[in-house]
């Protein structure tokens, strides 16, 4: 386990080390570019096709052939999911942003200070209540999604934003990931302090979250991602239209009979682009907390 | 003579160091306290929302639950009955775990080798490295519900799927309204989001591998193909059990897709029908809670079965 948090440094080391040895093109080589650069398009176009219809109008998002200039350009689709009453868009896109900025938070406050008791203290039942933390991370939604349902019924939290955020707050795996960050940090760090006699609470706030940044922006990171895109449980628990979250709220685009694409385009892309602009600024914590989360499971 | 004096030395040491550890002083009092402080949210969400919750599900799973009106009623292995009856008699239910199954089958596979054959490409020294790891993991990335609207779009019949069909002289048909393509239309798409995810662990798994083996097997005169399929293959199985588990436990639990592309019903023909989308309707629409427990054990015992399995099957000790 500790190997893994360690090799988690390394992973871009090597790569850096890799690429900077470079070969020349053989015929060879460029086979293997020209994959790449038909998978990238593969990857990448739709996104782009969809982005740059999102700016056409309704009978221009349909012809065939299709068409890569908008023309007219139009950004009128946007202004009618904004505007046009039956949407609720505004409600949508607040409601998955508190959603997904309370799951960060308190994930990366709340996992950094399970985190600080696994990683670095000393106290009665810690291997069972670590070896929990593992097995839970193994128990599926679908499982426990219909009494966690009747739990958050219990609680009177149905249908209010509390029943997104609440059972959100900490997820067995930030308190992995965040174990395993505080565990590499060197044990003298504290040690001065708890001489001085400074309290475990002034120890974690002055010394230890200043030096776990990186591990509390990939824990932030994938806490707003699983909430921001999150489905099913969202369309569980809130039942009136102006509650719902952006991904449940862009289902009703899709109409019963016939169904506005053009619409449809333009909230898909506002959905897409607060996480497209996430991950370029914070890319090697996303690719970085991949791996390790995959290579843990090993 | 020093070793002899150091040995009791040590010993007497390591007892004094057992006994304190049993001991409880006021300061390891304190920091168990302490310790429990910082641990408390954490352990309080965690047993409300999920061991709770986890436990009240087998227990519901024996009762009669009719949400908000009646009290539940115990119904024994009842649940369980019908759900056995719906199995061997070819109900709704038995469609759900095999058309999932089959999609499980197909997508497992594909996006294994994918992820597979990204991973191996980029690893290649190639240049433009991070950018064609980031263009790949863009469909990862984003919601499935945005991605299942965009290929509602492009799957319609009128689409540019199919009109790129057109350009190499094949007729296109309604993709997602047609009860033979639906699932498969809905496959090739969680194929292109899935992979790049198990793609990035590849790669990380890859590094892992020291170049000093490939460099003597390159010295011993190994071809590529060689190396490929007698050093690096093997040497990633452990990779490749989590790369299929994972995908297996995640094609087993299809459901936005499926509810955002078809809707609630099952799709055409019920070809698009799964486990889960028939745990939400159960529990949902026909207010059965403790059925719809009943049909998550069950679904999560065929999960859990078909994981062992693959432990057993790909997960094989390798002598280095």
């Amino acid at each position: 386990m500790a190997t893994t948090a360690a090799a988690q440094g390394s992973v871009d080391a090597t790569a850096v080390a890799k690429t900077s040895e470079r070969q020349p093109l053989r015929p060879g080589r460029v086979g293997i570019y020209i994959v790449l650069i038909l998978y990238s398009v593969f990857s990448l176009g739709p996104f782009l096709y969809a982005v740059i219809a999102s700016f056409e109008t309704y009978g221009q998002v349909l012809t065939t052939p299709p068409t890569f200039i908008p023309n007219p350009f139009t950004i009128g689709n946007y202004h009618e999911i904004f505007t046009n009453p039956d949407f609720y868009f505004l409600n949508y896109i607040a409601n998955s942003m508190i959603y997904a900025l309370g799951a960060a938070f308190f994930n990366v406050i709340l996992g950094a200070m399970a985190g600080y008791a696994f990683g670095r203290m000393e106290f009665p039942f810690k291997n069972v209540l670590f070896a929990l933390t593992l097995a839970v991370m193994m128990i599926p939604s679908y499982l426990i999604m219909v009494p966690k349902f009747l739990v958050a019924d219990d609680l009177g939290l149905v249908n209010s934003l509390a029943a997104l955020v609440v059972p959100a707050m900490v997820s067995p795996t930030s308190v992995f990931l965040m174990t395993q960050f505080l565990k590499t940090l060197p044990r003298e760090l504290e040690e001065s302090a708890v001489i001085d006699g400074a309290s475990r609470l002034r120890i974690f706030w002055q010394i230890i979250l200043p030096l776990i940044r990186p591990a509390m922006t990939a824990v932030g990171l994938f806490a707003f991602q699983g909430a921001w895109n999150d489905f099913l449980w969202p369309l569980l628990v809130m039942s009136s239209q102006n509650k719902y979250t952006l991904t449940v709220g862009l289902t009703f685009f899709k109409g019963l009979h016939y169904t506005q694409y053009n619409l449809l385009l333009a909230g898909a892309t506002l959905n897409i682009l607060p996480l497209v602009i996430l991950f370029f600024i914070f890319q090697r914590y996303f690719i970085r907390g991949v791996s390790t989360a995959g290579l843990a499971g090993r | 003579m020093q070793r002899s004096m150091r040995l009791p030395f040590g010993r007497a040491a390591s007892l004094a160091g057992k006994r304190s550890r049993k001991r409880w002083t006021a300061s390891k009092v304190r920091e168990a306290l302490s310790a429990y402080g910082f641990l408390a949210p954490y352990l309080i969400i965690l047993g409300i929302f999920t061991v709770i919750a986890t436990a009240y599900a087998f227990y519901l799973s024996f009762f009669y639950v009719d949400f908000g009106f009646t009290q539940p009623i115990f119904y024994g292995f009842t649940n369980y009955q019908h759900i056995w009856y719906d199995l061997t008699h070819n109900g709704t239910f038995l469609t759900g775990i095999l058309n999932v199954a089959r999609y499980t089958l197909v997508t497992v596979v594909l996006q294994t080798s994918l992820a597979l054959a990204l991973a191996l490409l980029i690893n290649q020294n190639v240049r433009g490295r991070s950018f064609f790891r980031t263009a790949f993991y863009l469909p990862a990335l984003t919601s499935s519900v945005a991605i299942s609207l965009i290929f509602i779009w492009l799957f319609n019949k009128e689409g540019a799927f199919n009109y790129i069909l057109s350009l190499i002289g094949i007729q296109g048909t309604d993709w997602l309204g047609n009860p033979s393509t639906a699932l498969w239309a809905i496959a090739s798409l969680n194929i292109w989001t899935t992979a790049p995810t198990f793609m990035l662990v590849y790669l990380a798994a890859l590094q892992d591998i020291p170049d000093t083996l490939i460099e003597a097997a390159r010295m011993d005169g190994a071809t590529g193909r060689e190396i490929l399929f007698h050093i690096i293959l093997p040497l990633l199985r452990p990779t490749t059990f989590v790369v299929v588990a994972l995908g297996t436990i995640g094609g087993f639990q299809l459901f936005d897709q499926v509810f955002v592309m078809e809707g609630a019903s099952g799709g055409p023909l019920n070809s698009t029908l799964t486990p889960v989308l028939q745990i939400v309707n159960t529990a949902f629409k026909d207010s059965l809670m403790g059925m719809a427990c009943a049909e998550a054990v069950v679904l999560f015992i065929v999960i859990f079965t078909f994981t062992i399995l693959q432990k057993r099957l790909i997960d094989t000790n390798i002598e280095y």
